[in-house]
């Protein structure tokens, strides 16, 4: 089946800031699709020019099979959006607001769906005033779910949720991927995208630095890391050369991966046990994308 | 069809956030209806008649005429401009943007529900002069207010619009709507007998969007006779109108103003 999204060597500059920087994806029907990276990697330049709202300097894009500046009201119909912010009438109820929504749309769901798919029935008739942060930005993913799209873009859309919203939103996402939504999705929880995308490509600088299912980017980072605290005297380089094991330092913390995972240990601890020095917070883990992201942004998240 | 279906319910979304509104409601209802009452209570004792364009007009007209006139401009002027503004700085226009609505029907609700609001208005302060003064209007009369009043949220609108290039955040648009109506009703005779004034100034006024409706209004309230429509108020307001709307409208903006 044919693609969502095609993006190919897609650059965007400002002035002398190259935001988004060669960028080539695509996203395939019926999968979610994350574009991971900090603040300022380029995520939400690339995902307004996916939207229509800002204009490519060079490259191509395609959603739903047009340019999106020449996307008219029929393509728009077909388009969810979740936007990084807005605002909407305080006075309003969310009822009120999701239902004036859902009359710019040819096949809207029924309000009572799309309160109930966003867990806000119990604020149905309740003014957007009077909703805390994390409720309201649950009023804009229903305005982007109301006119059941078949894209949907979704821009930092757990930002202000608590734990428990958070867990609730993802199962939300996973209902409509089941029901043949394809999503594109940034964040910058690691957490959001290993449990909820298909396939996921990570920006950082404007560029596309890795991309793959969070399988295969786990597996970048090999099978098994070990981690312990840094403390001042400890000598990385003699542990390095001792255990075969590549140390790097990331703040206070030290990690790496490990490739013979038993050998290597064994010799790292008998040297230590044998010298005394004592590894404080040793860990032996599985990676997780935030290693990954680590690894490939260089940077902490 | 569907346009005028959105646009329709545009408005109705624009009327229900203006009734839960005390700010709306109280500048655009109670402070027009204050003023009535204490503009007759101060001066309508004191002076029976009041000399406009060469008709002398019994004052309660002039304060009516001139008063619903100045109400129709401040909740016009100062509505479109501080919904549109506040609508752009809270991303909300960008929002519509991203959605199937056609972009005229943002703007298309917003004028009809000032032009309802504008009308309620005209109704509540004709009954307060009725009921309270006396009033009685010429059979023509209503026909040309109604006729007045499209006119001026047409022209009202459209200059809101204009503004919206220029003031950028919700904070400026509140202050400098009201305070624009209330200088130009100053020198427009809404508040002071035209007499009062400085040949000069009356003269440069005229040339004005409020000075020529009001006394439109005021003519149409008290004069017998005729259709009660004047072609001045048109021609002036409808310049205004229309080279308002041209500039409103080139490179419209739905973005917010502090990008990047």
């Amino acid at each position: 089946m044919a693609n969502v999204i095609e993006v190919t060597g897609l650059t965007k500059r400002f002035g002398s800031l190259t935001a988004v920087n060669d960028v080539s994806f695509s996203v395939e029907r019926g999968e979610i699709f994350g574009l991971l990276g900090k603040n300022g990697a380029g995520k939400t330049t690339t995902v307004e020019i996916l939207e229509g709202y800002q204009t490519l300097d060079e490259g191509r894009v395609e959603v739903l099979g047009v340019d999106p500046k020449k996307g008219g009201g029929a393509w728009k119909d077909r388009i969810g959006l979740v936007l990084q912010d807005s605002d909407f009438d305080p006075s309003h109820t969310v009822a009120e607001t999701v239902k004036l929504f859902a009359g710019f749309f040819t096949n809207p769901r029924s309000v009572a769906e799309t309160l109930e798919l966003v867990g806000l029935t119990d604020k149905t008739d309740t003014r957007i005033g009077r909703l805390s942060g994390g409720q309201r930005r649950r009023v804009d993913v229903a305005l982007g779910i109301v006119g059941s799209p078949e894209l949907l873009f979704l821009d930092e859309p757990t930002t202000g949720f608590d734990p428990s919203a958070r867990r609730e939103f993802w199962t939300m996402l996973e209902g409509l991927r089941s029901g043949g939504t394809s999503i594109l999705l940034t964040t910058h929880y690691m957490e959001e995208a290993q449990r909820l995308c298909d396939r996921i490509a990570i920006l950082a600088a404007g560029r596309i630095v890795a991309e793959g299912t969070s399988a295969s980017l786990i597996a970048l980072a090999g099978e098994t890391m070990v981690r312990f605290d840094f403390e001042p005297g400890l000598d990385i380089v003699a542990l390095s050369q001792i255990s075969g094991i590549d140390f790097r330092v990331v703040g206070d913390v030290v990690t790496a991966t490990i490739p013979r995972a038993q050998a290597q240990l064994l010799r790292l601890l008998q040297h230590a046990e044998h010298e005394g020095i004592e590894l404080r917070g040793l860990g032996v883990v599985r990676p997780t994308l935030d290693d990954v992201f680590l690894d490939v942004t260089g940077e902490t998240t | 069809m569907r346009f005028i279906r959105l646009s329709l319910r545009q408005a109705e979304y624009n009327l229900v956030a203006y009734t839960r509104s005390a700010r709306t409601v109280i500048f655009g209802v109670l402070m027009p209806v204050g003023f009535l009452i204490l503009f007759n209570s101060v001066l309508g004792d004191k002076s029976k008649s009041i000399l406009v364009d060469g008709h002398q007009i019994p004052t309660i007209a002039f304060y009516t005429g001139g008063l619903t006139t100045y109400g129709v401009m401040l909740g016009t002027l100062t509505g479109i401009l501080v919904s549109l503004v506040s609508a752009r700085e809270a991303g909300w226009l960008k929002r519509f943007r991203g959605t199937p609505m056609p972009s005229g029907v943002f703007l298309a609700g917003e004028i009809l529900y000032l032009f309802v609001t504008s009308l309620g208005l005209i109704i509540v302060m004709l009954a307060v002069s009725r009921v309270g003064y006396h009033l009685s209007l010429p059979g023509h009369a209503y026909l040309a207010i109604f006729c007045y009043t499209l006119l001026g949220v047409f022209a009202f609108s459209a200059m809101g619009l204009a503004l919206t290039r220029v003031i950028t955040t919700s904070e400026m648009a509140g202050s400098v709507g009201p305070f624009t109506v209330v200088i130009l009703s100053f020198v427009s005779g809404v508040f002071l007998a035209p007499n009062l004034l400085p040949h000069w100034l009356l003269s440069f006024s005229s040339y004005l969007p409020l000075e020529p409706i009001v006394v439109g209004m005021q003519h149409a309230i008290a004069l017998p006779g005729g259709s009660g429509l004047e072609a001045r108020p048109f021609v002036v307001l409808g310049i205004w109108g229309v080279v308002s709307f041209a500039i409103a409208m080139r490179n419209f903006t739905w973005e917010p103003q502090k990008s990047r």
